[in-house]
């Protein structure tokens, strides 16, 4: 046998060999085959992965597994110990020679025979034959730590991390000889410049604010007439100033924009998309948009983000209602294979709950749960099982819809479906009559089958309308799951009953039993004792004003994320938060009363040079637009905007003067409104977004350049300056306050006049003001927010 | 607080590698000398995202064409000679029992089709390939691929992403985060097919979660218009003179803005590429228009449709475009290759007809040209299909082994690699996983494929995920 483990083993290096020998003494001690299957070659593997293990499964796992219901003669055969270990009548394998082995002679038909109901196949047998005289090779599939969550990490270590600590409130550091004060937010902020011997900044100037305010908050620019009444307001009376401008906030804040605007947040951290668009992800959700509106709406009415996320994870246990908001996982992708090839069919499974899974850790908690699923995380304490818990929790759960209407009115549908379905069977039954009796229809039948269908027209037409739903979830069962070795649901390990995350909730965990477990899930992620929601939420709508988060990883907030760069301001500002019984509103305005939000954005060389990322906060960041923002902007300077709010989505959105938030969006394939969106950064809704990116790429400009949109943007600009202004300086003047919310520079004027000058071009004067106003709506300083 | 960040100290360089890095663009670059691994931009150059970047290590090709035979065209009809199955037709012996998608339990079947040899290297081609036939001695065959599953849609994206599922970038998305592009008026990888496109659609040649500029973009060969190529490429109104004047008006509105914001890279990379939009209005119909190709050319490729495509691809290979992904498709049918399960003898022979001419036309051209040793042909599907037959006369999905080839780009002229059983079922010899072949692509193109990362969702993802080993032995 030893040289048998020697020749099998690939590496013939004399320090390999060497330490083959030493393990020799342990294997003879113990067991030997499991170290010769250890050094097995791959191809082994192969042929135990492809031949013998579905041979086991599909013949001898219904009675000999942990799965089976009654275990045969205590043998199991789904793991190397168990087969080790022989059932009541010992051994059942004897490495290497299988003439010797119960298993061979059973399956043989010579001692036992086994398979009961039916012999296996010659080739079946052969193939553990085989299997036997290698030695039985078995993949070393279990590492340690996935059978045992326990090992591996240093708990007590690891939870020294910032992000697991309890939420604080900080004392704010004492002002000392800052300029500014408004609220404790500039106290930690100017704390930290001084440190680094950088000056607060100075605030924008009033025009500059206001226009941030608006767009921030609503994603459109003040008009000229709104810019001017804020501006003089704020300005009249310095020591009303601060009054004036909280009023501002207060009054966008009720606007029905700003739940657009922030909703759209929400929608890039659910992934949201309203069709797959690919075959193996093509479930059709045309009622995806009452989700994107029950988002908008909890925006609106400042629905508190502990019910908002509860409501996401278990509303369809409240009512109708709540239950819109678990489209967050009903309108996921859930993959499907090409084929019905096995594999294929649990690997879409597979990565179904892993969309789950990554969504749900990502967007609530700031985890990467989903790196543990084929081994422990190898950075953050969540091993495997951890992983499990939480997908056994969504492998209970299915996609539903849940009506919208009285049962009244479902019953009237669902009555007269019936009744359709009724009369078409009358159709067919006269038909089988004839066809049983193998004749013609006669022309009694004839004509019956005739009124019959007539009446299936009848009722067709006379159908109501399918009612109101919503794409939803529901439990369908209370099972904990296995872990699938890595990541493999076909080859499954320990239990992992549903609970928690360990790292948050600490060693005794409560085991989810009510049904899929999803309410007790809520129930965890917005514990008062479990600290990251609320930094996690705070952290995002910090970026959405700044354009960059405290945290800058702000879906990981695990040992690779980075940490925040102002840690107590992060923990104030949580703290407030759940003060605030979790009022998102609330937040905006503490954090846009603050000195810091008002801050202007100018350039400073000194402080660039020591701080080059502005993680001090020296400035306020200047942002360009997100696309949504951007054309909803262009749309509403030249008077085009339709503020219609919510319903279905639109195909081609470029073609409409709706938000931007309402275009049709896909996950796969783009469709009618995607390559626009994509082409200027918009995330693809695959996977959960924790920011937007910004690149500026040449075929943006071929949009602005040659796009049919925006040669309509500038015709409808250009007619409103002919009209609303009577001589050419006039126009300019009006297009750079509609525009860019201040009167042109001297220069500005005498480029302007240059290109408008008649002698310039042949084509008439309105397409010349026509070309100037694509510029001028192309131009960066209107995509900039500064 | 216990955990409190002291901000670490920034020097110049940090601060210059950091406001660049939410972008890729660093003006002040050539003060970062040393900086220049694939993933950040080339030292001194003033950049966008797709400008050339360094490889990690000398290339050996530059480009990529990806012949991409959609469907899984069987090895044994083609390029994988297996005179046994002749003689032991009919019978099932246990090397090719083995489960195939649809399970079929037939018996050896014979390649329909004679077989040749070859060249100096006296390579057994198909009849259905008479052109390649002739480019054998720089061809290198890898006859020991196998993948993971027999599904085409999982198995194409296995072929093109690395991954079953279409939540990955494609491998030339992958390239391009790279190694940029060589030509800033042109897309930096070009997908392309008469008919069809492959199954899969766009995730074939998608971007995924790496930035929308390394996005394939696609042309249809069929219906293609080469002014139509990009979105909104042709302004439908002015004349060239009045947008230019229009651009020169955009560009001074901007300078002036970056002015008042005294320094701001974003600013800067749009001036740029504002004026890379403008030539690429002209740049991208030049290429994709064929009319000034002379017509021994012409001649030399035929006039399939897919031909048109091999010519198209080594007009913008010639340009500098990083990679060209030409898939096979002869009617509306998105998988093209499986027609082989009815039907070997009629599907494949026309689906052979359709492309062989092209391919080899493309293999002397870019050999004439000298473009041959940069650039990288790989032909192959997505797996092959079995020896056994499937009805009377057709072959189910076959991934346990499969022949994919490759010409110029630094490989092993006429030369074979790997192995399948004496049947052609499966990979026995050397065998090549997808994933190694990703990895040697991307070897050959200078890019270690463990260093190519990107960042995404909590965790650095690359093209071969966690597998994949370059295959040294068919590197010349």
């Amino acid at each position: 046998m030893p040289s048998v483990v020697i020749a099998q083993h690939n590496d013939k290096s004399p320090v390999h060999r060497r330490r083959f020998r030493n393990s020799l003494a342990w294997l003879v001690a113990n067991c030997l085959w499991i170290t010769a299957a250890q050094g097995s070659d791959a191809q082994q593997l192969e042929f135990f992965e492809t031949k013998i293990r579905p041979l086991l499964v599909n013949h001898c796992y219904e009675c000999h597994s942990g799965e089976s219901k009654k275990l045969g003669a205590g043998l199991r055969l789904d793991s190397q110990a168990a087969i080790m270990r022989g059932g009541e009548t010992g051994a059942v394998i004897v490495p290497g020679k299988p003439e010797e082995s119960l298993l061979i002679q059973s399956v043989r038909y010579d001692t036992n025979e086994m398979p009961p109901n039916q012999k296996l196949a010659d080739a079946e047998i052969a193939a553990l034959e085989q299997w036997v005289t290698w030695g039985a090779p078995w993949p070393d599939e279990v590492p340690a730590s996935s059978s045992d969550p326990e090992q591996g990490y240093d708990w007590k270590a690891l939870r020294k991390h910032w992000a697991w600590q309890p939420i604080e409130r900080p004392t704010p550091p004492s002002p000392g000889d800052a300029a500014q004060i408004k609220n404790p937010i500039d106290q930690f902020v100017a704390a930290r410049l001084h440190e680094h011997d950088l000056k607060q900044p100075a605030p924008a100037t009033t025009a500059v604010l206001v226009r941030r305010c608006f767009i921030d908050l609503l994603g459109i620019p003040p008009s000229p007439d709104q810019l001017a009444r804020w501006v003089t307001g704020i300005n009249a009376d310095p020591g009303q100033q601060d009054m004036v401008i909280s009023q501002m906030i207060d009054e966008l804040l009720e606007r029905p924009q700003y739940g657009e605007r922030w909703g759209r947040h929400w929608l890039d951290v659910a992934r949201y998309s309203d069709i797959g668009g690919w075959s193996q992800d093509n479930r059709p959700h045309p009622e995806a948009w009452r989700y994107r509106d029950w988002v908008v709406s909890a925006f609106n009415t400042d629905m508190p983000y502990n019910d908002f996320v509860s409501r996401q994870i278990a509303g369809d246990q409240v009512d109708s209602q709540s239950a819109i908001g678990t489209g967050f996982f009903a309108l996921g992708p859930f993959y499907s294979s090409d084929g019905g090839d096995p594999e294929s069919i649990a690997q879409a499974k597979s990565e179904t709950l892993d969309d789950r899974v990554d969504t749900f850790s990502r967007a609530f908690l700031g985890l990467t749960v989903a790196c543990a699923r084929c081994h422990d995380h190898k950075f953050d304490p969540i091993p495997t099982q951890d992983y499990y818990s939480i997908a056994g929790i969504f492998n209970n759960t299915r996609e539903t819809e849940t009506p919208l209407v009285d049962a009244e009115i479902q019953k009237a549908y669902h009555d007269h479906q019936r009744r359709i379905r009724e009369t078409q069977d009358k159709v067919k039954q006269i038909q089988k009559q004839a066809a049983d009796a193998k004749r013609e229809a006669t022309e009694q039948e004839k004509s019956e089958i005739k009124s019959w269908q007539d009446k299936v027209k009848e009722l067709n037409a006379s159908a109501p309308p399918k009612y109101d739903f919503a794409h939803t979830i529901e439990d369908f069962g209370g099972n904990d799951m296995k872990i699938a070795l890595r990541g493999n649901l076909l080859k499954t390990g320990e239990i992992a009953p549903r609970r928690f995350l360990r790292i948050v909730e600490g060693e005794e965990r409560q085991h989810f039993n009510e049904g899929s477990g999803r309410i007790q899930l809520a129930q965890a992620v917005v514990s008062p004792s479990n600290p990251l929601t609320a930094r996690v939420i705070v952290n995002r709508i910090w970026m959405n004003h700044f354009g960059k988060a405290l945290v800058r990883t702000p879906s990981n907030f695990g040992t690779l994320g980075e940490p925040p760069t102002h840690p107590e301001l992060l923990d104030w500002l949580s703290a407030e938060f759940l003060k605030s019984d979790w009022s998102i509103k609330s937040m905006h305005r503490l954090i846009m009363n603050s000195a810091t939000y008002r801050s202007s954005s100018d350039f400073h060389e000194q402080a660039f040079l020591a701080d080059g990322d502005n993680r001090l906060l020296w400035r306020m960041p200047p942002r360009r637009m997100d696309v949504e923002t951007w054309r909803d902007s262009l749309l509403a300077v030249t008077g085009e905007l339709d503020t219609t709010l919510g319903g279905p989505s639109i195909d081609r959105i470029v073609n409409s003067q709706r938000r931007t938030l309402y275009a049709k969006v896909s996950r796969n394939e783009p469709q009618g409104s995607d390559d626009f969106l994509r082409l200027f950064d918009f995330p693809i809704p695959r996977a959960s977004a924790a920011k937007r990116t910004s690149n500026v790429i040449p075929q943006q400009f071929l949009f602005m350049m040659n796009s049919q949109f925006m040669i309509n943007r500038a015709k409808a600009l250009s007619s409103q300056l002919q009209q609303q202004a009577t001589n050419d300086e006039a126009r300019i003047m009006l297009a750079y306050s509609l525009l860019y919310g201040r009167p042109p520079t001297h220069q500005e004027l005498v480029i302007a006049n240059q290109f408008l000058a008649p002698q310039a071009t042949q084509h008439a004067a309105t397409d010349r003001w026509q070309q100037y106003c694509q510029v001028m709506l192309s131009a960066n300083e209107f995509m900039y927010i500064r | 607080m216990p955990h409190r960040n002291p901000l670490p100290p920034v020097s110049r360089r940090d601060a210059l590698h950091r406001i660049g890095s939410g972008f890729g663009t660093i003006a002040a670059a050539s003060m970062l000398a040393g900086t220049t691994q694939a993933g950040t931009p080339q030292v001194g150059v003033p950049t966008s995202l797709l400008s050339p970047k360094l490889p990690h290590f000398a290339p050996k090709a530059k480009h990529v064409i990806q012949l991409f035979m959609p469907g899984g065209p069987s090895q044994v009809d083609t390029f994988d000679y297996k005179p046994l199955i002749a003689k032991h037709a009919g019978e099932r012996p246990g090397t090719v029992d083995r489960k195939t998608l649809r399970n079929t339990k037939n018996g050896l079947f014979p390649s329909p089709f004679g077989f040749q040899q070859y060249g100096q290297s006296g390579k057994w081609v198909s009849d259905i390939f008479p052109h390649t036939a002739q480019c054998v001695d720089d061809i290198c065959f890898i006859h020991s691929m196998h993948t993971d599953i027999p599904e085409h849609a999982g198995a194409m994206l296995m072929f093109n992403l690395g991954h079953l599922q279409p939540s990955r970038p494609s491998m030339g998305s992958w390239l391009c985060y790279g190694l940029g592009t060589e030509n800033q008026e042109l897309p930096g990888f070009v997908a392309m097919s008469p008919r069809a496109q492959p199954r899969g659609k766009a995730a074939n040649w998608g971007n995924s979660f790496l930035p929308g500029a390394y996005s394939g973009v696609y042309a249809n060969i069929a219906s293609m218009k080469p002014d139509q190529i990009l979105r909104d490429l042709k302004n439908p109104h002015l004349p060239r003179v009045e947008q230019r004047q229009q651009a020169e008006l955009l560009a001074q509105l901007n300078r002036l803005d970056l002015q008042r914001q005294q320094q701001d890279q974003q600013l800067e990379a749009s001036i740029q590429a504002m004026e890379m939009a403008f030539k690429m209005q002209f740049a991208v119909p030049e290429a994709f228009n064929t009319e000034s190709e002379t017509k021994p050319t012409h001649d030399m490729y035929g006039e399939s449709e897919f031909a048109k495509g091999c010519l198209l691809a080594r007009r913008l290979v010639e340009r500098g475009v990083r990679m060209v992904q030409l898939s096979h498709s002869i009617d509306g049918y998105d998988i093209a290759w499986d027609t082989g399960h009815g039907d070997i003898k009629g599907g494949h022979a026309r689906l052979a007809r359709e492309c062989d001419q092209g391919i080899a036309a493309l293999i002397k051209d870019l050999k004439q040209r000298g473009l041959l040793d940069e650039t990288l042909v790989i032909w192959g599907g997505e797996f092959g299909r079995a020896p056994t037959s499937e009805g009377q006369k057709g072959r189910d999905h076959d991934h346990y082994g499969f022949t994919v080839w490759m010409a110029g780009g630094g490989v092993k002229p006429g030369f074979t690699y790997g192995a399948t059983d004496e049947f052609g079922c499966s990979a026995v010899q050397d065998r090549v996983h997808v994933h190694d072949l990703h990895a040697t692509i991307l070897h050959l193109m200078g890019l270690d494929h463990e260093r190519l990362t990107y960042r995404y969702s909590g965790r650095d993802f690359r093209l071969t995920d966690v597998h994949g080993n370059v295959v040294h032995d068919i590197i010349a």
